[in-house]
């Protein structure tokens, strides 16, 4: 259901209705739980984060202006949130390693019906991709999964429109290198 | 929504690169466990009016249980009708968000109450998912998991009952069947038996005749069996 736009959404839960959070959250959370698991690897924190978000959104929603769309701006929230608590919890343990993670994520999901030369393919791209710089991951991951234009990506990250298509070009570039040292050999389907 | 993929117009120089992008597409991404949604309407209910929940839960007597979470979006919601009743204004889409809002609260607190530790609780529950089991499957499954599990006799046979308007789903058809062989209470038995009359299809019922001609149900219900298929095909 999205007769109301979630701008329009924001606004109620801005004037002091909260129950309309929840329809945020019902559109929102799993896109944000996953941004926040590519990030945390772990799915324990990555709710934990996710949770935080809709709170954070809760208490800055009379903040928002409304020069971005909601998901640019509730995303710019998630990423930051993600970088608090990755720095609040650098004492107790970094992320996992990159095949810790992947081999957590369920296999499974990778499609039954695919060859093992494609599942080991796409396994050697989710390390890939986890062993990239934070910033690179984000970027990478919002772009192909969250925003439909450079313009609302940029909005998410913090910078203007040309920076997110520069940034794009950059991690895509080192996803490219690091998934060839990982594989063996270029991506060539 | 975010479960669709982006249409972010991506173009590289390099092949490999648009290769990669398009793959990017298959990467398993991870599901959030139901435990976020409880999480969350926990953690918006302390963020709201923490003073106000404290002595509205004491007052409903919810203590520290899992009810809380649900009580507390219900109020939140309450909230939210409060809020428009004031301005009185038509705001239609806002009132159909509320009604989303409040059926998914509603449900979530049947859920709760079908795992509460007190069986009057539990009843309560099975009597309000017994209402809502026939469009929400989770719920139809909930009821069937009491009605298989439960420690109350009385919270068992009437799970059994509320799951009447669902015998036409496989699912929980053979759920009911697969319980019927597996319950050694007579009164359990009973309750399943009568279901599977009133409202078992064609194949359900044959199943029950055999189990009773092979002897695997309590003797008076064989004969209660019997009986009623008797009465039914005359």
């Amino acid at each position: 259901m999205q007769a109301v736009s979630d701008e329009q959404l924001l606004q109620w839960v801005a004037d002091g209705d909260a129950s309309c959070l929840g329809t945020l959250f019902e559109r929102h959370h799993r896109g944000v739980y996953q941004f926040c698991l590519q990030m945390l690897r772990n799915p324990g924190h990555a709710e934990d984060v996710a949770q935080e978000v809709f709170i954070k959104i809760l208490k800055a929603a009379p903040k928002f202006r409304g020069d971005g769309t909601f998901k640019g701006w509730m995303y710019n929230i998630a990423r930051n949130a993600t970088y608090d608590y990755i720095r609040q919890n650098k004492r107790h343990g970094e992320p996992a390693e990159p095949n810790e993670y992947t081999d957590a994520l369920n296999v499974d999901e990778i499609s039954a019906d695919q060859s093992a030369e494609s599942q080991q393919r796409m396994g050697n791209l989710t390390k890939a991709l986890a062993s990239l710089p934070a910033q690179l991951q984000e970027v990478i991951w919002l772009g192909r999964f969250e925003f439909d234009s450079f313009k609302e990506l940029g909005q998410a990250l913090d910078c203007k429109t040309g920076t997110a298509r520069v940034r794009m070009h950059r991690a895509m570039q080192q996803l490219n290198l690091a998934f060839a040292e990982i594989n063996g050999a270029p991506f060539d389907e | 929504m975010s479960d669709k993929d982006s249409k972010l117009n991506f173009e590289a120089q390099n092949p490999a690169e648009q290769k990669l992008w398009a793959a990017l597409e298959d990467l398993p991404r991870g599901e959030p466990s139901n435990e976020l949604r409880r999480k969350f309407y926990s953690e918006l209910h302390e963020a709201s009016k923490p003073g106000l929940f404290q002595r509205l839960g004491d007052w409903l007597g919810l203590g520290q249980g899992v009810g809380w979470v649900t009580a507390a979006a219900c109020l939140v919601v309450g909230f939210g009708f409060a809020q428009i009743m004031q301005r009185g204004a038509a705001e239609d889409d806002r009132l159909q968000v509320l009604e989303n809002n409040l059926a998914l609260i509603q449900r979530e607190l049947v859920l709760d109450r079908l795992q509460d530790g007190s069986p009057g609780t539990r009843l309560k529950g099975v009597v309000d998912a017994g209402e809502i089991a026939a469009t929400d499957q989770q719920v139809a499954m909930a009821l069937l998991d009491r009605a298989a599990q439960d420690q109350s006799t009385a919270v068992r046979a009437a799970a059994i009952d509320a799951l009447g308007t669902q015998m036409n789903s496989d699912v929980i058809g053979e759920g009911v069947m697969a319980l019927l062989q597996a319950s050694d209470s007579p009164i359990v038995q009973l309750s399943l038996v009568d279901l599977v009359l009133r409202h078992g299809n064609a194949a359900q019922v044959r199943q029950l005749q055999q189990l009773a001609d092979e002897g695997r149900l309590h003797p008076d219900l064989v004969r209660h069996v019997q009986g009623s298929l008797r009465s039914q095909s005359i």
